[in-house]
């Protein structure tokens, strides 16, 4: 292999790539070459970093300089001062909000230097189009290792006291599934890879994925080996993820081409073989029932599962089915230890396999936060380390209201229950769950109707529609939510739709319909006064929800300091503003159709809200 | 066997039976409305939500599909229960009010007035509630598999593929038996569209063929049964009591020993398709004689009313005859019956409806007794005879006043004018024809046809039954054109001629034949490929050919062709012959 004096990791996950860092990296190899220093200097593309709002990111090897936020046109200035004078280019590096002197390094950044990396270790670090980079970090090394000194049951053991369970959502401790696999009756099983990721606002399968695919193939192999009589896995990605489906499918074909995918794997007697399957991208698709039927090539839909998966699943016959980063961990777990993994985290697994939740979780960390992307925490981290600490806080100084996690199923957790660790259990008991770990903060600007509203409109437009309780109950749900937020709700409406989350929760056919209602049970739970307010006084405390808003003029500002400009009643489509140009302008309040276009126009802040 | 308790009802099932079904056994009712018998349970209404205890743990479960185990504690009426089913009807209630299924189990569930309104109401008392019931029955039962589900959530709706008619639906109508509300419908369409051999009207796969049919029984029609296109169904044979549904029934070959055989293999109707003038198979109201005659028939279609594809009565109806008979490009000969079973529709039709008749003929043939008396009663009811074979059969335009109409283009040689008559209906009077396998069965039984195609008999005027084949004999149609006295005539006169040979017990048979001497015989077979009744076959022992008494019949046709003069005529041997010579010679 050749050596380079410096090898620049350009970031090629996709929050990146739709800032343009392929552009970016073209440029960057031009000025290379322009300077010949192409045998000294080596490019990469890396997978995701995480830090997706300081996209596009280069990183500088090895000197671990972090650069951020970059153009095409940048590249000259870097080449020219840091890859020839070896000085690293101030302007381009990170800075924390509020803060002035930038951190040259990567791992003084406080948003990477808070994380604990198990799956997402390969991060930024490997190509992950090349089977010898990942190879190069310690990859298939506890495949080896487990293929070579150990039995099935060893493994499935090494797993079980490990305490790993299920980062899809449910958090089935992994072992336990593994074993009722393998007890189960049938000739022939399959483990399946659910890269179904459907939350909005979510990547942190899809970044594994396209960062680091070798992970999840091997982890996969190894719980095939574990459960025996397993030749075939699948993995279920969804169509909307190409660059994923790209990446697993140059993956295979190398691991085949390694012999760590086909016949006789490191001369045992072990076959195992993977395939992609790509989802229509239906929301359902992720539930386990609903996924099996998708690959089986039938309509996505759930079907009860008083008879579970892992007995009869796929084609009806034993099935292990465990989401990416479940399957990214194993192989960590098998190469360093039960002991080790278990030390991580909250609770104590040795007699319970639900004793508490092992290990890190990858979070996709949204919202109004200073840094978005993804974090990968050890367990038991405090939600306020998260969001204050990882993420560097709330958005322009303003006040934290609440955060919800889970994806569009979870519930909203407020600011009093901040310090609550995050962990499977504590997560439950506050209403909301782990999910696959989507985080979205929200700020004092936010209102809390809207989000329920928001986050349910997803669900309901995404239920299969199967069962009665999801489809019609949901439905009417909006309705009167959509009722609330243009102030024709009333005091009836909070108590029938606290009914009818109770309703659905208890009647509905899968998990989607049964954790639906979460943000507005969360909501009505922590937040009433806001529907109070929304329902008795017809006001939203936020101003999101325009129909409750009272548009005024101030009339010092308009005429002193706009002149009365006019080009609030250019705009308004109710022709409800009276005044001309010049003179002060008034809102006529009966025919205000509250838009508020003429807010959002207003140059001098002379329409406030009341 | 488990034990489960239902309601403090102690019940024995066996293990993995549904509750729903171990409730029935116990007699309680839980109310359902996506669940059959018929298929899978699917669990979508949700409507047989009932509460389990296992242990500690106490859950709402379906009913359907949530399988018995021992221990097991089942609450179907607790408040819970009440209130998650009264829930579930009041969303039905609220998008479906005038759907009967619904209001019957929202009376039933004591819910009269839903709390909320539905933005997805729908009047319709035919609505679709989505139950899944016909998308499951053709998915599990018939396996057909053509209706599904699209969309998502609440626009979710029943659609056939890509919207549109399906070439894969079998047309069996179990989705719409199924339907609860009625909007699932079978739609008959145009069948001759799809030009079927022989229908008339809709008919169920397991059928009696006619009421006169030996043995009385039912049969399954494998071309229409959806067992024998998708496997599934076999729905009949779970109904059976007796077991007497077998799917595996073929067609077998049986062999009989016999010493005599009669063919009477009838005849085919020409097929009026090949004259595309007369626009059968085109135009909707036009039929074949032998349509017409299920037509007429009482048990047939229409139980003998004679209608018209709309339902409604004719008004007018146009017989043509000579179709395919009595025609140079098709069969010259007469096909005999046509003239009077014209006259026998036409009398059937002015006796059930009021309809004017026209009859397109060549000439009248009504020979024999009682017909051309038959022919002067139709004379005096009435019907209008056109002396002239019709030359087309075309829709009238859509400026006409008649519009929809057939009309029938002629030339009446009586008044000598070309004539157009509007009809309603139109008639055919098909050329009776041999059968298309004739030439395989005459083959079989070493007997001729006469130029027309029908088989020959050994002599048109003295012998009209049997054939050069001792032992065949052949009746009706298959020899001829002929009506149904004659056959029987015909038919009769054979049976007479068998049985004597049968009472005599031995068959006296020519003494001119062929035999071979086996000291000549090379073994060449020559003669085995020649013989024309098959009477000649080889010896493999003896590497010689062997003529069949029985069969020969002394044609020479073997000891002319024969290389070796091995073959001669029985007591005609060279020798014999010369020495009748020389003993006639010397006196």
């Amino acid at each position: 292999m050749k050596k380079y004096r410096v090898q620049v990791m350009v970031c090629t996950g996709t929050g990146c790539v739709s800032n343009h860092s392929f552009e970016v990296r073209d440029a960057l190899e031009k000025e290379i070459l322009k300077n010949e220093l192409q045998h000294e200097v080596e490019v990469v593309n890396t997978g995701c970093n995480g830090f997706c709002g300081a996209g596009p990111i280069v990183v500088v090897q090895p000197d671990n300089i972090f650069y951020q936020l970059l153009k095409p046109t940048d590249m000259q200035l870097i080449v020219q001062e840091h890859f020839l004078k070896g000085r690293p280019v101030k302007k381009y590096l990170y800075t924390p909000p509020e803060e002035k002197t930038p951190i040259p390094k990567m791992s003084d950044i406080p948003f990477f230097s808070d994380q604990t990396l198990i799956a997402l270790r390969n991060r930024g670090m490997i190509d992950p189009e090349n089977i010898q980079d990942y190879i190069a970090r310690g990859g298939y090394k506890a495949l080896a290792k487990v293929l070579t000194s150990m039995t099935p049951n060893e493994v499935l053991n090494e797993i079980k006291a490990s305490g790993l369970r299920g980062r899809g959502g449910g958090g089935f401790p992994a072992g336990v599934k593994w074993e009722s696999c393998k007890k189960a009756h049938g000739s022939r099983k399959f483990v399946i890879c659910n890269a179904d990721e459907g939350d909005p606002g979510a990547f942190m399968d899809r970044s594994i994925i396209e960062g680091d695919p070798h992970a999840v193939i091997e982890g996969m192999i190894i719980g095939a080996y574990a459960i025996e009589n397993v030749s075939e896995g699948f993995i279920y990605v969804r169509m909307e993820y190409p660059l994923a489906i790209k990446r697993f499918q140059i993956a295979i074909e190398a691991a085949r081409e390694f012999g760590l995918l086909g016949k006789n794997i490191f001369d045992k007697e072990f076959n195992f073989n993977i395939e992609v399957r790509r989802g229509a991208g239906a929301f359902v698709c992720g539930e386990s029932t609903a996924l099996m039927a998708s690959i089986e090539g039938k309509p996505g839909e759930p079907r009860a599962k008083y008879i579970h998966t892992v007995e009869r699943g796929l084609w009806d016959c034993p099935s292990c089915l465990n989401n990416v980063e479940t399957w990214a961990n194993v192989p960590q777990v098998m190469l360093k230890g039960a002991k080790w993994f278990s030390s991580i985290g909250t609770g104590d697994v040795s007699v319970d396999p639900w004793g508490g939740s092992k290990g890190t979780k990858v979070f996709s960390l949204a919202g109004k936060v200073n840094n978005t992307g993804l974090v990968e925490v050890p367990m038991g981290i405090t939600l306020r380390d998260i969001i204050f600490k990882v993420g560097g806080g709330i958005r322009e100084g303003k006040r934290f209201k609440a955060v919800q996690t889970g994806g569009p199923s979870g519930g909203f957790i407020p600011e009093s229950l901040l310090d609550l660790p995050v962990d499977y259990e504590e997560l439950n008991k506050v209403g909301s769950m782990m999910g696959s770990g989507g985080m979205v903060v929200t700020d004092e600007d936010n209102c809390m109707v809207d989000m329920a509203k928001y986050f349910l409109k997803f669900t309901q437009e995404e239920s299969c529609g199967k069962c009665i309780p999801c489809r019609e109950g949901t439905k009417r749900m909006l309705d009167i939510l959509e009722k609330i937020t243009v102030g024709k709700g009333t005091e009836d409406d909070l108590v029938l739709l606290e009914e009818l989350s109770d309703w659905i929760v208890e009647a509905s056919l899968c998990a989607l319909g049964g954790s639906a209602p979460n943000p507005v049970l969360t909501t009505l739970k922590y937040f009433r006064e806001e529907y109070e307010t929304h329902v008795r006084d017809k006001k939203c405390p936020a101003h999101i929800c325009r129909q409750l808003n009272e548009y005024i003029i101030d009339e010092k500002t308009c005429i002193q300091v706009g002149h009365g400009c006019s080009v609030c009643k250019k705009h308004c489509p109710d022709a409800a503003i009276i005044g001309e140009t010049k003179k002060i302008h008034y809102i006529d309040p009966a025919k205000c159709g509250k838009c508020g276009v003429c807010y959002d126009v207003c140059n001098f802040n002379a329409i406030y809200i009341q | 066997m488990v034990s489960v308790k239902i309601d403090d009802k102690q019940v024995q099932v066996a293990e993995d039976t549904s509750i729903l079904k171990a409730a029935e056994k116990a007699g309680i009712w839980i109310p359902t409305m996506c669940y059959s018998e018929l298929f899978e349970p699917y669990g979508v209404c949700r409507l047989c939500s009932v509460e389990v205890v296992r242990g500690k743990r106490s859950r709402v479960v379906t009913a359907c599909n949530y399988p018995c185990r021992e221990g097991l504690t089942v609450y179907t009426n607790s408040e819970k229960i009440q209130w998650i089913r009264k829930l579930i009807i009041e969303m039905m209630l609220s998008r479906w009010p005038n759907v009967k299924v619904v209001k019957d189990m929202a009376e039933k569930l004591g819910v009269t007035q839903p709390r909320f309104e539905s933005l997805e109401r729908d009047e319709d008392p035919n609505a679709c509630i989505l139950c899944g019931m016909c998308v499951n029955v053709c998915r599990d039962l018939v396996k057909a598999e053509i209706l599904g589900f699209s969309n998502r959530g609440i626009k979710r709706e029943v659609v056939l593929p890509f919207d549109m008619k399906s070439d894969k639906c079998i047309v069996c109508g179990a989705c719409a038996q199924v339907c609860p509300t009625g909007h699932v419908k079978m739609i008959i369409e145009d069948y001759r569209g799809k030009k079927p051999e022989f229908t008339l009207g809709a008919k169920t796969s397991i059928y009696v063929p006619s009421m006169q049919a030996v043995p009385r029984v039912p049969v399954i029609d494998t071309t229409s049964c959806i067992h024998f296109q998708t496997e599934g169904c076999e729905i009949c044979s779970k109904v059976c009591e007796p077991e007497a549904i077998n799917y595996k029934m073929e067609d077998e070959i049986v062999e009989f020993e016999v010493g005599q055989i009669l063919v009477a293999t009838g005849f085919d109707i020409f097929d009026a398709s090949n004259l595309a003038q007369y626009g059968y198979g085109r135009y909707d109201n036009v039929y074949s004689s032998l349509e017409f005659e299920a037509i007429v028939n009482s048990t047939g279609p229409t139980g003998g009313k004679v209608l018209l594809k709309n339902g409604k009565e004719p008004r007018s109806v146009g017989i043509i005859h000579c179709i395919g008979s009595r025609d140079s490009n098709n069969h010259p000969y007469c096909s005999r019956v046509c003239c009077m079973y014209a006259l026998k529709f036409a009398h059937l039709i002015h006796d059930r409806t009021k309809a004017a008749i026209y009859q397109f003929y060549i000439d009248m043939r009504a020979f024999g007794k009682g017909y051309e008396e038959f022919y002067s009663r139709l004379l005096d009811e009435g019907i209008t005879m056109i002396r002239g074979k019709a030359a087309e059969v075309v829709e009238a335009g859509w400026k006409r006043e008649d519009e929809g109409k057939l009309l029938i283009r002629c030339e009446d040689t009586l008044i000598g004018k070309f004539r157009e008559i509007p009809v309603d209906m139109v008639i055919l009077c098909n050329a009776i024809e041999p059968r298309k396998d004739s030439d395989a069965v005459r083959k079989i039984f070493s007997i001729s046809k006469s130029p027309d195609g029908f088989f020959l008999e050994r002599h048109p005027k003295l012998d009209p039954t049997s054939t050069t084949t001792d032992g065949v004999f052949i009746a009706g149609c298959a020899q001829g054109p002929k009506d149904i006295p004659d056959t029987v005539a015909q038919a009769s006169s054979a049976a007479a001629r068998m049985l004597s040979l049968i009472a005599k017990a031995e068959v006296e048979i020519d003494p001119i034949r062929a035999s071979v001497q086996e000291e000549y015989c090379s073994g060449c077979k020559v003669c085995n490929n020649l013989c024309p009744y098959t009477a000649i076959s080889f010896v493999d022992e003896k590497k010689v050919s062997y003529v069949n008494e029985a069969l020969c019949k002394g044609c020479g046709t073997c000891v002319a062709a024969c290389p070796s003069g091995a073959m001669t005529g029985s007591g005609f041997t060279d020798k014999q012959i010369y020495a009748e010579l020389e003993g006639l010679l010397e006196i």
